[in-house]
């Protein structure tokens, strides 16, 4: 069988970012950038009605497929919670498998692995971070990433970054600070945490919580993967909701920084600039949506920028030099703003967050788009995003009103009146065109490609190719389950696929021979 | 054109159904087990399902209705859980697990908890508060992680015997294992209680709005009397409903309630139907079984299923009984909301 030969990752750096690779997808987001774009044309909008099934993987495990696979050398490797895969990329025969007892963790869903060399990494949903044989699965080393009794838990994929393993960590029951932590890929002993919150008075941030006792229990997690500018040398990672989370009278401020998108230093773990998307964020609106990076035009200057649409309905273009907001701008109808502010982050409404009696806000706790990742083709300029408009009553539970913990609260009820996909031009955050769904709830994440081509899920278990340039559908495949990650795609043998996952089943498509 | 006629018995299949096999299917798609045993009332329960609908997921009305009943009976708060072994372990008195917590930890005996309740009212009460959130005086313990680490008094039995200040000017070591493996019993008890899905996760005191005003709007601006009627459809609904659920199904009638949940008959009966025109044949008007880009398919009123490929000469028209309750979502002010909330409780 024939085999592409690997390039080392650390070599592909300044490629990810440059090109995506056509004959491995090798991060999370297939490049540095997260812009989910693959520059493969071999399926395009012309020819897309002969796509069909190449091949597909069952796994077996409960749970919808939401890691997003990687395709390092002609072998896909994608995980559970509690399980790893590796599966062929050519007819998606198993080559080895490895399941994990659990203590315990919520298993709400795994990204994915990170993978440097011969060797993967992936979180368990109790709290662990392992590493494992890339050729048989079997165990290196395995770390303590978090404390589960203090409720975290593992989900995201890690990246590997200048011979680093970057981790994140989930949990939002207990008011726990939320940290990203950089590994030693060969022993596993940590090289820089960095918190998401201040942890004490006077630290940066600081100021934008009452005391020492909220900003050490203020949240933000970090369970989105993060993107990477080698030449700035800066990781950019989203941080989640604040803590408590719907309840929120003992952590007036800011809250810095959670809900935010921080650029790292790589090297040391140290902030060099932040971006607010949610201050004082009551909704559960994690800010953890993809930051991508694009390099693009600005008024006739080439800029290097960042660009997110976020779960509070709010799509942002960033100077990803120095966190300078350009553009800020709703891409659904949200309702809990009173204005932007000077810096271009949405001002809160207090009448919009959770009331004893409720208050009726869009978006609902599931966001305008959520975790599936966006995508961007620099060939139409179009940044692509899942969204919901939805709407519902946010209550605040706690009888103690004055010191609420946990959660405090939660919305109830709920609309959702649609579902699209939007494509939005980068520079100035404008719908170019919105494609509804028919029947309204699907969450799919989005890949583009330079076939001129947008895949995506629809809610009625379709897996869905529109033209990127008009959002016509084109093309789909009925799977057995709504699209539950987002697709990929590579080419082997000359041939290109596209794969995705689906409840337990992760599927492949090419034209027919 | 492609046109199938297929016959449904749909009483058939939710006959054949296993509640925990229906569990599987439906939620299994997008959660592992695991993820799905947040112990919910089941109001909460109901509100639950409504939030999978509106995110995608695909049941029939049949199902949503075993499914309600079995995650209320096996998912409430404090119940035994479905897995022995698992739930055995569980989170407060031996319920499910609670939000991803670790399978090895403190499992609430409630009468324990009750007999460490009469301690910290002795001995800690007044540093640490009533509900062990700590004041000026003492830490806030629901927060402190040698209790999140404790098992019975794991850690707080040394901490205890080292000596540590209590209410009464006893010695913290003349407390027993026993009293202590009771505070922790307590303890944990509360730090549980601040979870979501716990007993006192629930909503507090609703009733803020002005009747009348409601009434008006009801008759006015908000133009509800021009389908609806006090003293007909909506005859002693304020009976029917907790205010919490009346407020949702006010709000948002297309999922709110469920159909056959709790007060049953959601939207009172009425439901999304598309009418289907092809070029060369009749209309058929249907609930929508499939509607997508692609292919568009109705359930008639006989219960037969009409399915089409979509294409530009085949013309879908949606009738949408909800569609006013939705346009009214970016009108409501939350007054209004609070308003229509005090009125309809009154309708009794």
């Amino acid at each position: 069988m024939k085999r592409i030969v690997l390039i080392p990752l650390l070599a592909l750096a300044a490629l990810l970012v440059a090109q995506p690779p056509t004959t491995s997808w090798p991060t999370y987001h297939g490049d540095y950038t997260g812009r989910r774009f693959s520059p493969l044309t071999k399926i395009n909008d012309k020819n897309v009605s002969g796509l069909s099934t190449a091949w597909s993987y069952k796994t077996g495990v409960g749970g919808g497929l939401k890691s997003t696979p990687l395709m390092i050398d002609g072998i896909l490797y994608f995980t559970a919670p509690d399980h790893v895969w590796a599966v062929d990329a050519r007819n998606g025969k198993e080559i080895w498998h490895k399941a994990f007892a659990t203590k315990g963790g919520w298993h709400i869903g795994n990204r994915g692995v990170g993978i440097n060399g011969n060797w993967l990494f992936f979180l368990t949903p109790d709290c662990q971070i392992i590493s494992l044989n890339l050729k048989d699965g079997s165990e290196r080393w395995r770390k303590q990433n978090c404390d589960l009794d203090q409720f975290y838990y593992g989900s995201m994929a890690p990246m590997i970054v200048k011979n680093k393993v970057i981790a994140g960590v989930s949990g939002d029951d207990l008011d726990r600070p939320g940290y990203l932590t950089a590994y030693d890929p060969e022993t596993g002993d940590q090289k820089w945490r960095w918190s998401v919150v201040p942890l004490k008075k006077g630290d940066p941030g600081s100021e934008s919580w009452p005391n020492e006792e909220a900003m050490k229990h203020g949240g933000g997690m970090t369970w989105q993967m993060p993107t990477y500018d080698p030449d700035l040398n800066l990781i950019y990672i989203t941080t989640g909701n604040p803590q408590p989370v719907i309840a929120h009278a003992n952590r007036k401020g800011d809250n810095l920084f959670t809900g935010c998108v921080v650029a790292l230093n790589a090297d040391t773990g140290k902030m060099v600039w932040y971006f607010q998307a949610s201050p004082h964020d009551t909704h559960d609106w994690d800010s953890t949506q993809v930051p991508v990076l694009i390099d693009g035009e600005i008024d006739g200057r080439p800029r290097k920028l960042l660009a997110m649409a976020a779960r509070n309905g709010y799509y942002f273009l960033l100077d990803r030099t120095n966190g300078k907001n350009i553009v800020t701008a709703p891409y659904t109808k949200p309702n809990w703003a009173k204005g932007i502010r000077p810096s271009g982050s949405p001002e809160p409404d207090p009448a919009k967050q959770p009331q004893v009696d409720g208050a009726l806000v869009t978006p609902n706790q599931g966001g305008a788009t959520n975790w599936p990742p966006p995508t961007f083709s620099p060939q139409t300029g179009l940044f692509y995003v899942s969204a919901s408009r939805a709407f519902s009553v946010y209550y605040i539970f706690d009888p103690d009103l004055a010191n609420p913990q946990g959660w405090g609260g939660t919305d109830r009820g709920g609309a959702t009146l649609s579902s699209s996909v939007e494509a939005i031009d980068y520079k100035t955050g404008k719908i170019r065109w919105s494609h509804k769904w028919e029947t309204p709830g699907g969450r799919g994440g989005l890949l583009s490609t330079a076939g001129n081509l947008v895949f995506t899920g629809d809610n009625s278990s379709n897996f869905v190719a529109l033209n990127a340039t008009t959002g016509d559908p084109l093309w789909h495949a009925k799977l057995t389950s709504g699209v539950s990650n987002g697709a990929i795609s590579y080419e082997l043998d000359g041939r290109q696929y596209v794969v995705v996952g689906a409840g337990d089943t992760l599927w492949s498509f090419a034209m027919k021979k | 054109m492609r046109t199938l006629w297929v016959c449904l018995v749909a009483a058939v299949l939710a006959g054949a159904q296993e509640p925990a096999s229906v569990f599987q299917n439906v939620c299994g798609k997008c959660h592992p087990p695991e993820a799905v045993v947040t112990p919910r009332s089941r109001t909460e329960w109901q509100d639950t399902i409504t939030k999978m609908v509106d995110l995608g997921a695909k049941m029939s009305p049949e199902e949503r209705v075993i499914l309600l009943d079995y995650l209320s009976a096996t998912y409430a708060p404090g119940a035994a859980g479905p897995r022995g072994g698992r739930a055995g372990r569980g989170g407060r008195g031996g319920g499910p697990t609670l939000n991803g917590a670790p399978l090895d930890r403190h499992v609430v005996d409630p009468e324990a908890a009750n007999r460490g309740r009469a301690v910290w009212v002795a001995e800690c009460i007044e540093c640490h508060g009533t509900s062990a959130r700590g004041t000026d005086k003492g830490k806030n313990l629901i927060q402190s992680d040698m209790v999140l680490h404790d098992r019975y008094g794991s850690t707080l039995v040394p901490f205890l015997a080292k000596g540590h200040p209590m209410q009464s000017g006893r010695k913290s070591s003349a407390l027993s294992k026993l009293e202590v493996a009771d505070l922790s019993h307590f303890i944990h008890e509360r730090v549980y209680d601040t979870l979501r899905g716990s007993p006192i996760f629930q909503p507090q005191q609703l009733l803020t709005g002005d009747a009348k005003a409601g009434e008006a709007w009801f008759n006015g601006a908000g133009k509800c009397s021009t389908c609806h009627s006090a003293t007909g459809d909506l005859k002693g609904i304020g009976g029917r409903y907790d205010t919490a659920t009346l407020q949702g199904r006010f709000l948002f009638p297309r999922g709110g309630g469920g159909r056959g949940g709790r007060g049953g008959g959601g939207g009172g009966g009425k439901q999304l139907t598309l009418t289907i025109t092809p070029p060369n044949g009749p209309a058929v008007t249907g609930a929508p079984v499939v509607f997508d880009d692609f292919d568009v398919s109705v359930r008639d009123e006989k219960g037969e299923v009409h399915a089409f490929t979509r294409s530009p000469q085949l013309k879908v028209v949606r009738n949408d009984p909800f569609a006013m309750h939705d346009q009214l979502l970016d009108v409501y002010t939350d007054k209004n909301m609070h308003d229509m909330l005090a009125y309809l409780v009154t309708l009794k």
